[in-house]
């Protein structure tokens, strides 16, 4: 009880999140009587991230590093225009489809909205959209990022739950397939109620030539799909192997990306990862301390007094975890949630950890779109210059059929697990 | 006076040394009428087994089940019990780690390793899963070979001609089925559980090696114990062992029926194929466990 | 998310002393980082090559995992000072000015505590005046004391462990150092100025 009143206090004042959770774990010690723990407490910090699974991370920021710095994005934008046409909200849907496409490349949220905004906000507010509506749906667009594969947080997650990296990202597949559906339904729908403009009218001989010349960006994916389809490489592997195929797509087809760029992104793809990585490791020490005061044993005892089966209990860690996202971001949020309910979820429901772990990923995702402390309309806004809080106001109906397709994914595990062997 | 023991092992709820881990804690309060209680910690909870020996070494944890691997990568005289071929079944395994022999062992434990060995658990002998057909230990030359990364192995299966490939145990079936390693090596309850037949054209069943855990307590906490609950907890730890060692011996016909329903043939190496691999084995690991000669002894008679 | 600016100005005697270590920390912090980087994704391409060609490499997973330790805590370090980090502002953001002047400064603080608290628990581990009473024989303080941290080596690379572990005082160190750096700055004693060698966007999330 101590740990917790001590790691909210902390965490209210303004300490990093990282060194709050390795702060509670000294005073758990403390307060517990045994301190022959703290002969234990680098160990564990160390142990957090002595891990296969996490050398991932890096590597998928990597990626994203070099693709930015070649241009390749912009060329994505490109493709996705010359797919969607002259439809009306055409340019909405250009935002959502490339957003797809780049997710299957980045993965990251946040990085993803703050690369997407620059280029698809101006183009938008030119062709006449609200540019809050422009920002908001670039935020939303960015919730695909972790979901499709490459992601960040199911990586995190696989690690913390001990399930394969691979059937994690596999399983975000089909929820993110069904997300973008979704998101182009409202936009019809809002389309034809706010009348939003139609994109520029492209010959279809334009059209042909648009892909064409941006196809060598498909390269990147296919690298990455292939090596692991083709016994090159496994999931983490293919992350490096991704990196190169950006760089050499950067350097000899885009032409954008420099070597002596290089060290510059080895540099923030190390300070990005470490910000993750150290919240890792932090996790680490706080659930084992948890684990040693029998917390996860108490609140799988008080939850299974409240829900009296799994799709009951799906439902209420649905409540929960969207109200821990409004004011916590996605890793940091999965490392203090997971370690006390996947034990629950297991062990009494019988819940798959796959399944579960998509369910917990897309909620905390949903977070980042939410008030008060919504990162992605926060980066939006940074990039942007449009406010917040009217960006959340104007995209509600995105949240609801977010909302929608979580109750549907907690209710139904075979749409998480269809695709995995 | 009343005291909560903690257990920590690595292994996932279900697995047979999970259960037997739970029914000695059943047991310990039972027979003190919840004076001794424990709390079992599974899916390496506490950490991985370098972290529970550290937490056994203060004393903050007061027992583990760590596997032979752990303890061998500490102490030599310790991997001799993951040799290949000193027992040839896995009948033969339940006797062995039993016999004195195989318990003396564990003498060395608390100079090298600051805990102390109450007994042996075990798992079956390993078999080698691949991805094309395997008739003899021949076959096994040039492959790339998943194994657990221990010493012991690694010089086994490299005498063999394999080329021994780590990969992360959660990625081993995705490693099989697109083709990074040519096979594989596993105790056939885990290979079970992973259904790596599904991913294999056949099953090579060595009777060469298997990897034991043994149950340890924290030297430290030990020394506090009064010698009326040494012995109480000593007792325990046996008869829960003894149980785990002969359903596991038991449940192995079952296990391999389930293996032989499957379309994957199930082949057995011939004992005249061994000595040379044994002789070659022993040149490396004779000098740096000697008790390794004995062992063998005792693996004969059994 | 980050003030990305770092002091250099000219201050007396121990202020000085801790700015200037803080800045050479960073510095070479920004080397090993870039380095790790290259390292890591050098391991693992070596790695794909040679098992598909037949000749897998048996230690370079465990290397690629202990780079990554490696990279998380010297970043964790760089990160401090930059003040790049999550942390919670909800609360503090609608603060007065000179509120949130008093909770940046007992949130700076205490980055410094889990340092120090980080050097004791690394002391209390590692024991260096035990192991040094032992004549810095691993076996002879292993026996004395029952910790058995200078006995071990890894799996694969069959290095000693406790040369891995090194990641954690120095981290205890220099987080410890960019800490009472950053209070410094907070508490006005001296003036910021932006870090070398840094390109970093406040725009580039983690997520
Ligand atoms: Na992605
Ligand atoms: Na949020």
């Amino acid at each position: 009880m101590i740990t917790f009143a001590a790691f909210t206090v902390i965490m209210l004042v303004g300490v990093p999140i990282g060194l709050c959770l390795c702060l509670a774990g000294f005073v758990y010690i403390m307060a517990s009587g045994n301190p022959v723990l703290f002969q234990s407490y680098p160990l564990q910090l160390f142990g957090g991230v002595d891990s296969y699974g996490l050398i991932a991370i890096p590597l998928f920021i990597l990626i994203g590093e070099i693709m930015n710095g070649g241009g390749i994005t912009k060329r994505i934008v490109d493709m996705a225009m010359a797919f969607v046409g002259s439809l009306k909200g055409g340019l909405a849907y250009v935002n959502i489809l490339a957003n797809m496409f780049i997710s299957s490349i980045l993965g990251s949220a946040t990085a993803q909205v703050a690369i997407m905004a620059q280029i698809m906000v101006p183009e938008m507010e030119k062709k006449g959209y609200d540019k809050t509506f422009a920002a908001g749906l670039t935020a939303y667009g960015g919730m695909l990022g972790p979901i499709i594969p490459p992601s960040v947080m199911f990586v995190v997650y696989s690690v913390l739950a001990q399930v394969s990296v691979s059937d994690m990202l596999i399983a975000g597949i089909i929820p993110g397939v069904i997300l973008t559906v979704m998101f182009c339904v409202v936009i019809a729908l809002m389309g034809y109620v706010y009348n939003y403009p139609r994109a520029d009218y492209q010959t279809p001989r334009q059209r042909v030539a648009t892909i064409l010349r941006t196809s060598p960006t498909l390269l990147i994916p296919i690298v990455i799909v292939g090596s692991i389809l083709g016994g090159l490489a496994n999931a983490t592997e293919s992350a490096a192997v991704g990196a190169v195929a950006a760089a050499v797509v950067g350097k000899y087809w885009t032409k954008e990306f420099e070597w002596s760029q290089l060290p510059q992104m080895m540099l923030r793809s190390g300070i990005y990862s470490a910000i993750v990585l150290f919240l890792v490791a932090a996790a680490a020490v706080f659930s084992w301390v948890l684990i040693f005061g029998k917390v996860p044993q108490e609140t799988a005892a008080w939850i299974q007094t409240v829900a009296k089966d799994p799709i009951s209990f799906m439902l209420i860690c649905n409540v929960i975890l969207l109200v821990i996202g409004t004011v916590i971001d996605g890793v940091p949020g999965l490392i203090m949630t997971v370690p006390i309910l996947l034990p629950v979820a297991t062990e009494i429901y019988h819940i798959d950890p796959r399944h579960f772990g998509v369910v917990v990923v897309i909620n905390l995702v949903l977070g980042l779109l939410s008030p008060p402390v919504g990162l992605c309309f926060f980066v939006a806004a940074a990039v942007t210059g449009a406010k917040p809080g009217k960006m959340f106001m104007v995209t509600l109906p995105f949240f609801f059929i977010s909302c929608i397709l979580l109750v549907l994914l907690s209710l139904y595990p075979y749409l998480s697990l269809a695709l995995i062997k | 006076q009343a005291k909560e023991l903690r257990l920590g092992l690595i292994t996932p709820n279900g697995h047979s040394w999970n259960k037997a881990a739970l029914k000695l804690a059943d047991q310990l309060k039972e027979e003190t009428k919840g004076r001794l209680t424990m709390t079992v910690f599974h899916s390496g909870q506490l950490g991985n087994e370098a972290a529970m020996m550290q937490q056994l070494q203060t004393g903050a944890l007061d027992m583990g089940f760590i596997q032979a691997a752990e303890l061998g990568s500490r102490v030599p005289h310790i991997a001799a019990i993951n040799a290949p071929y000193i027992v040839r079944s896995t009948p033969a395994v339940a006797k062995f780690v039993r016999h004195p022999a195989a318990v003396k062992l564990f003498d060395v434990l608390p100079a090298e390793t600051g805990t102390i060995g109450l007994g042996w658990g075990i798992t079956g002998m390993r078999a080698v899963f691949a991805v094309k057909d395997l008739n003899t230990l021949a076959d096994i030359k040039g492959m790339k070979l998943r194994i657990n990364p221990t010493p012991v192995y690694r010089d086994f299966y490299s005498s063999l001609g394999a080329a021994p490939t780590p990969i992360p145990t959660p990625q081993v079936f995705d490693a099989m089925s697109n083709g990074q390693v040519d096979g594989l090596e596993a105790d056939l309850e885990f290979s079970w559980n992973q259904r790596f037949d599904k991913v294999s054209k056949s099953i090579l069943q060595m009777n060469a090696v298997f990897m034991p855990m043994a149950a340890v307590v924290s030297g430290r906490v030990w020394q506090s114990l009064p010698a009326a609950d040494k012995e109480l907890i000593t007792k325990a730890v046996k008869s829960t062992l003894d149980a785990q060692i002969d359903e596991l011996a038991a449940g192995e016909p079952a296990l391999i029926e389930n293996f032989k329903g499957t379309s994957v043939p199930v082949r057995q190496v011939a004992v005249k194929d061994t000595e040379a691999v044994i002789a070659e084995f022993d040149k490396i690991w004779l000098p740096k466990a000697p008790v390794l000669a004995e062992l063998r002894k005792v693996g004969a008679t059994i | 998310m980050s003030d990305q600016t770092i002091s250099t100005a000219p201050a007396i005697g121990v202020r000085r002393v801790i700015m200037a270590a803080s800045s050479g920390l960073l510095a070479f912090e920004r080397l090993a980082l870039m380095g790790l980087m290259y390292l890591l994704t050098a391991l693992i391409l070596v790695n794909v090559v040679t098992r598909y060609s037949h000749f897998p490499i048996y230690w370079i997973d465990e290397s690629a995992v202990y780079s990554v330790v490696w990279l998380t805590f010297i970043g964790a370090s760089a990160m401090t000072r930059l003040r790049l980090d999550f942390a919670v502002t909800m609360m503090t953001e609608r603060l007065s000015a000179r509120s949130q002047q008093i909770f940046k400064i007992t949130a700076t603080s205490t980055v410094i505590v889990f340092g120090v608290g980080l050097i004791v628990t690394c002391m209390l581990w590692m024991d260096p005046i035990g192991l040094a009473q032992a004549g810095f024989d691993a076996k002879k303080f292993a026996g004395q004391t029952f910790n058995f941290l200078y006995t071990e080596r890894t799996q694969t690379l069959n290095w000693p462990t406790w040369v891995l572990y090194l990641t954690l005082p120095i981290f205890a160190v220099s987080i410890t150092i960019h800490g009472i750096a950053n209070l410094l700055e907070d508490l006005g004693l001296v003036t910021k100025v932006p870090p070398k060698g840094f390109q970093l966007s406040e725009l580039d999330g983690v997520n």
